[in-house]
């Protein structure tokens, strides 16, 4: 099942000089927050994490758009994470970033609340999105559970898991499908 | 042939090399096609695309392009016999000659279009032209010419003197001292001035030899200009110039201006009686080509330098980063005024001065290498002129003026396909059949006139046919069949409003329009490509007389100086080349009218656009005014934008927005102004549109 999602993964595009950490079906995600939920998007994609610089509003930008940045002489488009996930909007905190995201054919600016950190999941690790039902927006990849190998091994070695990694979800999210032009909300 | 990536490298730079030979072939055909038709010869020409050609041959021959290789081989043959005069200068000459040279365009591209190119037929053809030799009589005899000196002539040159006599000119005979030290400038010197009276048919040492440190220059030249004309344009006292004179026992038997003498003869020796035709010649004759023939072209390949456009974008991108450095540079310098030792403080005032005056001649020398001129593109147009009047057999009188006038590369490129529209739509439907024309009292040749001009920081272009214009009552009854417009909202429609129609989308593919009003097929297209470059695109039309479509185009798109202003606390820019003056808002003297909110400007209406409204900015804050009218103008439109505050002027370079925003309307770009903050660009001609024909776009929304 999990072969299907390390296709589709591999498609995207990968960012240079970081070569692919190819160990038996172990893929590389960085786990951000936006509002109550943790997400993560694969490493390959995300290009650099940036602080919040100024912003130039865009008017009869697509709802989701916060507007234009400067990153090193290029326009680059920024979008609120929380307006395209659909939750409720906050103000720009100390720990705001920007994951400045490969989206194929344009880098973009993402807006998320706080950056949490690169999880390495095996395929054991990794639930399909068909599990969140037909329904569930194209943008989810899947859910990971990061630390569930981990704690079978541990199982396996008769010691008891540690509760928090084990019910710590991150929702996979698809670069390509999220950042679709003409899919705003 | 090379291999590998350099062999690739090479084989691009063949490709652009070879474009460029080309497109200098199908310049040199069409001045030629104009001779004929002004009934006059260029041998020059002749020889520039004997140059080409034989170029043309060499290097597909070195990169492997055998059909390239062969074709141009045939057609060197071709001109070499023109050039020799062993074939006439005819319209089929003149036919093959075109053919030929598209045939090449097509053997470099894409080979799906090479299927109809039958080396084989074509070289059939050409043979035979080449066989329709011209038959030759020695008018040579006629005239006192010293044989000594045609027995040095090449075969060139004796054929551009017998041209020249049978056309009447004067041959002269000029001679010369010219010190030996300084002779390569001296001769230089003496030609460019010869050149402009006469032809130089040939020169060499003269005969008696110079003395010591100077030498005798001895000329052959043509020219329908006197004697006393001659010496005067050459300002020459020391030079001996003398008309050949015609010989007194020859003048009566003979008629020497028309050519149906019976009896040909060997040009050579002209005191021998008549021997064999020229025809019948043997093929092979020793010519001794100039030197000159061989370097030209490869002087013109080392002179200039072929770089990808990129490159210079790249260029131009670091061009605009180092200003605003400068921009950052000022603002420390003004700091330092205020704070630090005077000394030190002046120091770095005076840097900061260097560096902005060296800063702006890169930015010009940027710009500038990316200016190309218009007759790039006109050529072009005059190619397809030919070729579209002789599909529908009509007759078209091409003029052209303002061609030197410089755009950016990516202008002219842009522009290219619209222009290849407008100027097919003028011939296909605007230009009447010649008898057509003549039933109306016009001339039989439809005359379409292509001119351009700066103006300010923009291009002008102009192309204006008397064809038979656009019938308005047409337009409106057409638009309104096809739901473009309601019957109230036709009618309401001023006469020029009415022209616009036609570059409404719905509208211009309409059959109907193209087979009744002359204009329209795509002009959409037309209209969307030239605004998409920030111009402007007008058309003016009087039924039964003809049509005038103007362009108005930026020069550049790269750097620009600009406008900054505020409007409910954002920064905005605008180009200054569109802006025509910028006002204090005459707060009473804002009139309501039809809806729109107007003010009177020296004795005009301007309709007035409240940008916060235009782009949902949200209501003012309390206690500011919208102090200032922008008064922007682009084609023949104008428009006052209210702002709150202006913030001076400054060279900005646009960059464009990302994909995800490219298609936001009104805006075309930002800017990074030095600070890391980004400023949006305002496009103008679209907000322009967008304002003042959004009354259109209402009464097609209602007519749907």
């Amino acid at each position: 099942m999990t072969n299907q999602l390390a296709a589709r993964a591999q498609a995207l595009p990968s960012s240079d000089g970081r070569a692919p950490v190819e160990e038996a079906g172990i893929r590389e995600f960085l786990a951000f927050v936006v509002a109550t939920e943790t997400y993560a998007l694969p490493l390959s994609c995300v290009r650099e994490i940036m602080r919040v610089p100024s912003v130039t509003p865009v008017p009869r930008a697509p709802r989701e758009v916060l507007g234009i940045i400067s990153v090193r002489g290029q326009v680059t488009t920024l979008i609120d994470l929380r307006q395209k996930l659909n939750v409720e909007l906050a103000p720009v905190s100390s720990r705001t970033r920007i994951l400045l995201v490969d989206q194929g054919d344009e880098i973009l600016g993402l807006l998320c609340d706080r950056v949490k950190q690169v999880h390495r999941l095996s395929e054991t690790e990794v639930e399909l999105a068909s599990v969140l039902g037909a329904d569930a927006s194209s943008y989810v990849m899947g859910i990971g559970r990061p630390g569930q190998r981990k704690a079978e091994l541990q199982q396996g070695g008769g010691k008891p898991a540690s509760g928090s990694n084990v019910t710590d979800i991150l929702i996979l999210l698809d670069p390509i499908a999220l950042l679709k032009r003409g899919t705003h909300a | 042939m090379p291999q590998g990536k350099d062999g690739e490298r090479a084989k691009e730079e063949f490709l652009a090399e070879a474009q460029e030979l080309i497109e200098s072939l199908s310049r040199d055909l069409l001045l030629l096609d104009a001779g004929i038709k002004q009934g006059q010869r260029s041998p020059e020409t002749v020889n520039d695309l004997f140059r080409g050609v034989h170029t043309l041959k060499g290097l597909s021959g070195m990169f492997g392009f055998e059909r390239l290789g062969r074709m141009s081989h045939v057609l060197e043959d071709l001109l070499e016999d023109l050039r020799l005069g062993r074939v006439d200068l005819t319209q089929q000459v003149l036919d093959v000659l075109f053919e030929g040279v598209d045939s090449f365009q097509r053997l470099l591209g894409d080979p799906a279009e090479q299927s109809g190119i039958d080396v084989e037929t074509f070289t059939a053809r050409v043979r035979s032209l080449a066989r329709a030799r011209v038959q030759e009589r020695n008018i040579f005899e006629d005239y006192e010419l010293d044989p000594s000196m045609l027995g040095v002539l090449t075969e060139y040159e004796e054929h551009r003197l017998r041209t020249n006599l049978e056309q009447g000119l004067t041959v002269f005979r000029l001679r010369v001292r010219l010190a030996l030290d300084v002779i390569d400038t001296a001769l230089d010197g003496l030609k460019e001035r010869v050149k402009t009276i006469a032809e130089i048919i040939t020169y060499l040492p003269s005969m008696d030899g110079g003395g010591g440190d100077s030498i005798e220059i001895e000329m052959l030249l043509a020219s329908k200009k006197s004697e006393t004309e001659l010496r005067t344009a050459l300002n020459r006292p020391d030079a001996a110039l003398s008309a050949i004179p015609k010989r007194q026992r020859a003048a009566a038997p003979r008629e020497p201006s028309k050519a149906h003498a019976p009896e040909p003869s060997t040009p050579l020796t002209p005191q021998s009686p008549p021997s064999a035709e020229i025809q019948a010649k043997p093929e092979v004759t020793p010519v001794k080509r100039s030197a000159a023939d061989g370097d030209v072209s490869l002087r013109s390949i080392t002179s200039v330098v072929r770089v990808d456009i990129r490159k210079l974008d790249h260029l131009m991108n670091v061009v605009g980063e180092l200003g605003t450095v400068r921009a950052a540079l000022a603002r420390l310098v003004e700091k330092l005024r205020n704070g630090a030792a005077p000394a030190w403080s002046s120091e770095a005032h005076r840097i900061h001065r260097a560096f902005q005056r060296h800063l702006a001649e890169v930015q010009d020398g940027v710009l500038d290498i990316r200016m190309v001129p218009l007759s790039q593109l006109f050529d072009k147009v005059a190619v397809i002129v030919r070729q579209v009047a002789r599909e529908q057999q009509k007759e078209v009188r091409l003029t052209i003026t303002g061609a030197e006038t410089e755009v950016d590369k990516l202008i002219a490129e842009e522009l290219a396909d619209p222009m290849m529209h407008i100027v097919r739509n003028a011939i296909d439907h605007g230009v009447e059949q010649p008898a057509d024309r003549e039933k109306r009292g016009k001339p039989p040749a439809g005359s379409l006139h292509v001119s351009a001009h700066q103006k300010g920081n923009h291009v002008v272009i102009e192309l204006e046919d008397d064809g038979r214009g656009i019938d308005s009552n047409l337009i409106r009854e057409v638009a309104i069949r096809k739901g473009v417009l309601t019957e109230q909202a036709a009618s309401d429609l001023a006469r020029d409003e009415l022209l616009n129609v036609i570059f409404m989308p719905g509208f211009s593919t309409a059959r109907e329009i193209t087979d009744i009003s002359g204009r329209g097929v795509g002009m959409d297209v037309v209209k969307t490509n030239i605004t998409r470059l920030g111009g402007a695109v007008d058309i003016e039309s009087e039924f039964g007389r003809g049509t005038k479509i103007t362009i108005t185009l930026p020069i550049t798109l790269a750097i620009i100086s600009a406008l900054l202003f505020e409007v409910r606390d954002r920064l905005f820019a605008i180009p200054l080349a569109v802006v025509q003056e910028a006002l204090r808002m005459p707060a009473s003297a804002v009139r309501t009218v039809d809806g729109r909110e107007v003010i009177t400007l020296r004795g005009t209406t301007l309709p007035l656009c409240r940008l916060a409204d235009l782009f949902g900015l949200g209501p003012l804050a309390p206690g500011s005014t919208e102090h200032y009218v922008i008064v922007v103008s682009v084609g023949n439109r104008r428009l006052g934008m209210c702002v709150e505050r202006l913030s001076g002027q400054q060279d900005i370079v646009i960059k464009g927005l990302g994909r995800s925003l490219a298609n936001t309307q009104g805006i075309s770009g930002a800017t990074d102004l030095g600070d890391q903050h980004l400023v949006l660009v305002l496009d103008a001609a679209s907000i322009i549109e967008e304002v003042l024909l959004s009354r259109g776009g209402a009464l097609i929304g209602a007519a749907s």
